[in-house]
Parts: C-alpha cells; sequence; structure tokens
C-alpha cells in the first residue's frame, strides 16, 4: 500500500512538473518550423532590415500567419514566396532573385575575383621580364626583422 | 495594436552633408593617389612564389571583397535610380559572397607568415605546416562533435579557427627555436619578436576568434517560443527559466509592461532578466526592449513578443553560444593593427629619412 | 604627367560616378515599395461596411466607375494629417471615395469619421488586415486609382498632398474618365 502511496504520489510531482512547463507557443512544431525558414527569405516591410521571422512589427505577425495558412492548405514553399512577391513585388525578397537584372549582382564578385587574380599573375610575370635596372637593390633588413637576402 | 504609420518622406540634408563629407575625403585620397602614385618606383625583385606575392594574392582578395559588399550595398540603388524596378540585397547575398572569398584569405593567413620573402618553395611551406593541417582537422570535427552535432558550416568556421590557430602557434613555435647567433632561452626569444610581429599574430588570432563566435552562434543557436502566465517555467539548454511576475513601469519617455524572469543552472542561480513591452509617449508604435545576459561562453536572451487571452505571453528564449567572441575577436583585431602600427621601426625610418627632426628616443 | 600615368586617374574616374549616383539616390525614398499591382485587376474582395455590419461592399459592386481606394485608421497620425484634405476633396465630387478602414475596431473607426469628418461614400471594415495584403497594403495611410473595369491604375503611398492632388491624381482621374 505505501509503495502504492509512493507511486502515486511521484506521478502527480512528475505530471506537476510537466503542467508547469510551459508549452510551446506554436501548435505544430513541424509546420512552425517550415514557416520561420520561409519567414527568413521574406523581407519586413516596416523594419530596418529584418525578415518577418525576427520581425515583432504588426504586419510581419500578420504575414508569418498567412504563411502559416498557406502551408496548412498544401501550399509550396515556391507558391508561398509567389503570394508574397505578387503583392510586394521582389522587393520583399531578402534574398535576391537572380534574373537578368541581378546577374552583375550574382557574379559579379566571382568576375572581379578571378579578373583581379589574373591581372596580378599577368603582372607579377610582366616584372620577370624587365630589366634589372629598373627595381630597388636588395634590403638587408626587412620590418618582419628577417635578413632579407 | 499598431501597425506602421506612413510618415512623410525624410530630409535628404544629412544625406547630403554624409555624401559631401565622403567626396572630400574619399575624392582627396584618390585626387592624392592620381597625382604621387606614377611616381612611385617597382620596388626590389621578388620569385613568382615568394610571400610579397602571397600578400598581393591576399589585397586582392580584400579588394575584391570590399567591391562586393560596395556592389551589393549599391545595386537596389542602380536600379532604382535607372527606373529598372526595386530588389532589396541583405545577409543572403553577403553570406553567400563573403563567405567563400574569405576562405582562402584565411588559408593565406596561416601560409604566408611562414613564407620566406623573395622566394618560397612550396614543398618546405608543406612541410612546415604538416602538423598544423593535422591538429586543424581533428580540432574542427571534435568541436563540432562535443557541440553536439557536426555540420559542414560549422566544420568550415572551425577548420577556419584552428588553422589560424594552428599556424599561428607554427610560426610562434619555429622563432623560439635555438637559431645561430641569439643567445638566449625560448622566453627570451619571445621577447626578442618585433612589435609588428606579434600585431600580425594577435590580429590573426582575433579572425580566429571571430570565426569561432559566428560559426558556434549560427549553428548552435537555441530558440524557444513559449506561451508562458505567470509562474510558468520553460527549460533551454540546460538553463531554466521561471516567469515569477509581471508589472507595469513608467520610464521617463515610455510606459512598459516588464517580466521579471528568474534564470538558474542546477538550481543554482544565474541572472534575473527584466525584458519589457515599452510604448513610448510620442511615437505610439510599441517596442521590445529584450534583457540580455553577456557571458563568456554564451549571451542569454529574453524577449516579450505578444500577449495572449488568459494574461499569459509568447516569450522568446534564446542562448546563443560564444556569440561574444565576435565582438571580442574584432577587439583583437584592432589590438594587433594598434601593436603593428606602434612598432619603432616604423618610427625610426621616418627619423631617418628627415634629419631635421631631433628626437631623443633610443635607436632601435 | 605622361598616358601612362593618366589610369592612376581611374579610381577617381569611377568614384566620381559613384558620388553622381548616390547623390540621385537621395531623391528617392528606401522605404517606399512599388505596387507590382499597377496594371493588374484588383484583388476581390468582400467586406461589410463600417457603419452597417449587415450590409456587404463588394469589388464588382464598383465596376463600370473609376475610383478611389483610401486605406486609413483611426490609431494612425499621418491619416489626420490628410484627412482635412480628403474631405475637401471629396467635396468636389471627382471621384467616388471608398474607405478601407484597416485593423481598427468598428467603434473606433466610426468615432473618429464623427469627430474628423466622414469624405468616404463608404467605409469598408478590414479587421484582420487581409484584403490590405491582399491590395500589397504595409502602412497607412495609402491610396488606390481603379479604373472602370476594376483595374488597379494608381498607387500613393502616404499622405495625399496639394502636389499629388493636382499632378497625379486629377489628370489619372481625368484619362480613366474620357
Amino acid at each position: 500500500m505505501r509503495k502504492l502511496c509512493t507511486l502515486v504520489l511521484l506521478s502527480l510531482l512528475v505530471f506537476g512538473a510537466f503542467a508547469k512547463d510551459a508549452p510551446n507557443a506554436a501548435a505544430d512544431p513541424a509546420l512552425e518550423a517550415r514557416m520561420m525558414r520561409i519567414a527568413q527569405e521574406l523581407r519586413c516591410l516596416v523594419c530596418q532590415n529584418q525578415t518577418i521571422a525576427d520581425s515583432h512589427a504588426d504586419l510581419a505577425v500578420d504575414l508569418r500567419e498567412e504563411v502559416r495558412v498557406m502551408l496548412r492548405k498544401g501550399e509550396s514553399d515556391e507558391q508561398v514566396l509567389k503570394y508574397m512577391t505578387d503583392r510586394y513585388g521582389d522587393f520583399v525578397l531578402y534574398r535576391p532573385p537572380m534574373k537578368a537584372t541581378t546577374w552583375l549582382l550574382w557574379f559579379g564578385p566571382g568576375v572581379l575575383l578571378v579578373g583581379g587574380l589574373l591581372g596580378l599573375i599577368l603582372l607579377l610575370r610582366k616584372r620577370t621580364r624587365m630589366s634589372d635596372d629598373r627595381f630597388e637593390p636588395d634590403e638587408v633588413d626587412g620590418l618582419e626583422g628577417e635578413v632579407r637576402s | 495594436m499598431l501597425s506602421s504609420v506612413h510618415a512623410f518622406a525624410t530630409d535628404p540634408r544629412r544625406g547630403l552633408f554624409i555624401l559631401a563629407f565622403l567626396a572630400i575625403v574619399i575624392g582627396g585620397s584618390l585626387a592624392l593617389y592620381a597625382w604621387r602614385a606614377p611616381k612611385i618606383g617597382l620596388g626590389s625583385r621578388f620569385e613568382l612564389v615568394s610571400r610579397e606575392t602571397m600578400l598581393l594574392a591576399n589585397n586582392v582578395l580584400f579588394v575584391v571583397a570590399m567591391l562586393s559588399v560596395l556592389l551589393g550595398t549599391l545595386y537596389p540603388l542602380l536600379l532604382d535610380a535607372l527606373g529598372m524596378g526595386k530588389i532589396s540585397v541583405g545577409p543572403p547575398y553577403f553570406d553567400t559572397v563573403f563567405v567563400p572569398l574569405m576562405v582562402p584569405v584565411v588559408f593565406l593567413m596561416g601560409v604566408g607568415p611562414l613564407a620566406r620573402w623573395k622566394k618560397t618553395e612550396l614543398p618546405d611551406l608543406a612541410k612546415r605546416l604538416k602538423w598544423a593541417v593535422v591538429v586543424t582537422v581533428i580540432a574542427a570535427l571534435a568541436t563540432g562533435w562535443l557541440a553536439g552535432r557536426i555540420t559542414a558550416g560549422a566544420t568550415l568556421g572551425f577548420l577556419m579557427t584552428f588553422w589560424i590557430v594552428a599556424a599561428v602557434a607554427t610560426d610562434v613555435w619555429e622563432r623560439v627555436q635555438p637559431a645561430g647567433g641569439v643567445r638566449a632561452g625560448w622566453v627570451g626569444r619571445l621577447a626578442l619578436m618585433p612589435r609588428a610581429m606579434v600585431g600580425m599574430l594577435v590580429a590573426h588570432l582575433g579572425v580566429a576568434a571571430f570565426a569561432f563566435g559566428v560559426s558556434m552562434v549560427n549553428t548552435y543557436e537555441l530558440e524557444r517560443d513559449v506561451k508562458m502566465a505567470v509562474g510558468d517555467t520553460t527549460e533551454v539548454s540546460g538553463y531554466t527559466f521561471f516567469f515569477r511576475e509581471l508589472k507595469n513601469v513608467q520610464g521617463p519617455n515610455y510606459e512598459a509592461v516588464q517580466g521579471l524572469m528568474e534564470v538558474t543552472r542546477n538550481g543554482k542561480p544565474v541572472v534575473v532578466l527584466l525584458p519589457e513591452k515599452r510604448v513610448y509617449r510620442v511615437q505610439k508604435n510599441p517596442m521590445t526592449e529584450a534583457a540580455i545576459d553577456p557571458g563568456f561562453t554564451r549571451d542569454l536572451y529574453v524577449s516579450l513578443g505578444e500577449p495572449v487571452d488568459g494574461g499569459a505571453w509568447i516569450v522568446r528564449v534564446y542562448v546563443k553560444p560564444f556569440v561574444d567572441w565576435i565582438w571580442g575577436g574584432c577587439l583583437l583585431m584592432a589590438l594587433g593593427g594598434a601593436l603593428a602600427a606602434t612598432d619603432r621601426r616604423y618610427r625610426v625610418k621616418q627619423k631617418q629619412e628627415s634629419p631635421a627632426t631631433v628626437t631623443s628616443g633610443a635607436q632601435a | 604627367m605622361n598616358m601612362k600615368s593618366l589610369r592612376f586617374i581611374i579610381p577617381l574616374g569611377v568614384f566620381a560616378l559613384l558620388v553622381f549616383f548616390l547623390w540621385r539616390g537621395l531623391r528617392l525614398d528606401p522605404h517606399e515599395v512599388p505596387s507590382p499591382l499597377i496594371g493588374k485587376p484588383a484583388p476581390s474582395f468582400a467586406l461589410t461596411r463600417l457603419d452597417d455590419a449587415n450590409a456587404t461592399l463588394r469589388r464588382d459592386d464598383m465596376l463600370g466607375k473609376v475610383w478611389m481606394l483610401n486605406v486609413w485608421a483611426s490609431w494612425c497620425g499621418a491619416c489626420r494629417e490628410e484627412h482635412p484634405l480628403l474631405v475637401e476633396f471629396s467635396k468636389t465630387k471627382a471621384v467616388p471615395i471608398i474607405g478601407l478602414n484597416y485593423k481598427d475596431q468598428r467603434s473606433d473607426g466610426l468615432g473618429w469619421l464623427n469627430r474628423f469628418g466622414n469624405p468616404y461614400d463608404a467605409s469598408i471594415f478590414d479587421q484582420n488586415g487581409r484584403v490590405g495584403i491582399d491590395f500589397g497594403v504595409y502602412g497607412v495611410p495609402e491610396t488606390f486609382v481603379i479604373d472602370k473595369q476594376g483595374i488597379i491604375r494608381m498607387k500613393h503611398i502616404g499622405p495625399l498632398t496639394p502636389d499629388v492632388i493636382d499632378k497625379r491624381l486629377m489628370p489619372m482621374l481625368r484619362k480613366l474618365n474620357a
């Protein structure tokens, strides 16, 4: 009998602890996670440089709910993003889209990198072909404390 | 509850002032460059594979990274001014573009200091860095495993972190080795290191700390959105958050609802956090004032979201590991720069070039 | 300076071009989001009237007329600023004006109109802001002009000013009514 009482008491304690632990704000964590992933791709239009995932603004809260509603209806990520750009334009995308007008944006850095490194190599090779008198004589003491022979 | 209100257009006068300032400072610098740069000679000769080339490659990488950030920042303006639509460029662009540029920079950060001036042999470098490579890979994977899971992004970040640390260690190790002509123990040799060199090593370690902080926070940050009424508890990453009370407070120019959150770990009190939802009397839009507990290994962050029925609130709780290492890393970089810039040899060189300046400073 | 050293001027030249673009950019508003709905049909809606919860106004009820949709709310300070202008404008009867009461309470909205004047032929009540989202509304006030076929022809973001009414609104209305 004593053991039964202890067992009942213990289980009450355990359930009591669960009752006090705050429930997740989201009813469906999997849907919520998917919504947040999409929300991180959408810009909050009333904030300074935040996504609707991070923002506390009213519009962000409303749009997050819209995304939840759409996901529950079975829409795909692309359909949700299209819904938003249909109403707010490309500006609402936090990641710039890949279009003809943004090729320079996306490929620019790569082109600059290749161009820069190529330019460096060509310049250095040009130097090896120059005559010695155009160069300064070798120094004895480099700034790293090494002897530059 | 308030949404955004479209106010009248912002005054461009502040922008014009800043633009004029930039035009004078940067324009002046570039004009100086256009005038004086043609007079600078070619310097001394060096091989294609040398420390000089690595420094130049490093410069190219930094310039490309800078131009990429400039491109991303100005692109929306460019398109808008040309009437070609309105896009927005934010962190997804900069992360995609900046990180791949920084990887070779970090690689050079390890190799460069060990390379010899004028001509360096790659096989020699590889041999000297063998140990560093092994330690880097093992440490990166071990850190990910200890943190809970190994991901590609975090591993890349840790590889960058430990590569720098291992390379710095290798450099220092080589310098304290007994070498001909200098009679001193390893402590003595350490003290002999020029300040510019110490500055470089400190700055590099700053980059390592930065990379570590970023990798940790981006991958292992924990967030919970919970519905809490007064008296509720929630647990994140071993920290227990107890919502003790909610009260109204008056600020100098605002009124707020303030939550009192007691944070404990293993039963021992850690901190009391006071997140607020403020309504400023003039602006009238509710502002969220998060409560942060900074720490060496983690930041704790609590904010009040929206109130829900029954007197409860949506509360956001974050545990951000090592996030302050990002700022610490930047401080180290600045310190390293200051150390390098104050190396006496820079000033001595200047004195030698201008004999008219008489000082009483000792020779370096 | 000879020809070869002219290339050192390139960075300065590029910078000058940059400054020009930045100067032009100061005229633009970074918060203004242009609407992709211009030239597209106005989203369909069916909302109750603010003054009568039993009466419904639908988009198609407005077909055949050029009309204006003004998004407002009792909690919006900037709406207070444009309101006297809107009341004056409504007296000219140039165009039917429908108000979209956005994310408000019925009693607050009606009270506000009683206090400050009612320029609207009717106001419709969008409590949860869904119709606003369909119109791409991201702040208050905003004003739309819709033609006889139900296509959105113009969107103005922010409070209306005499300048906007004279230079953009009236010409647009003249064109659409012709």
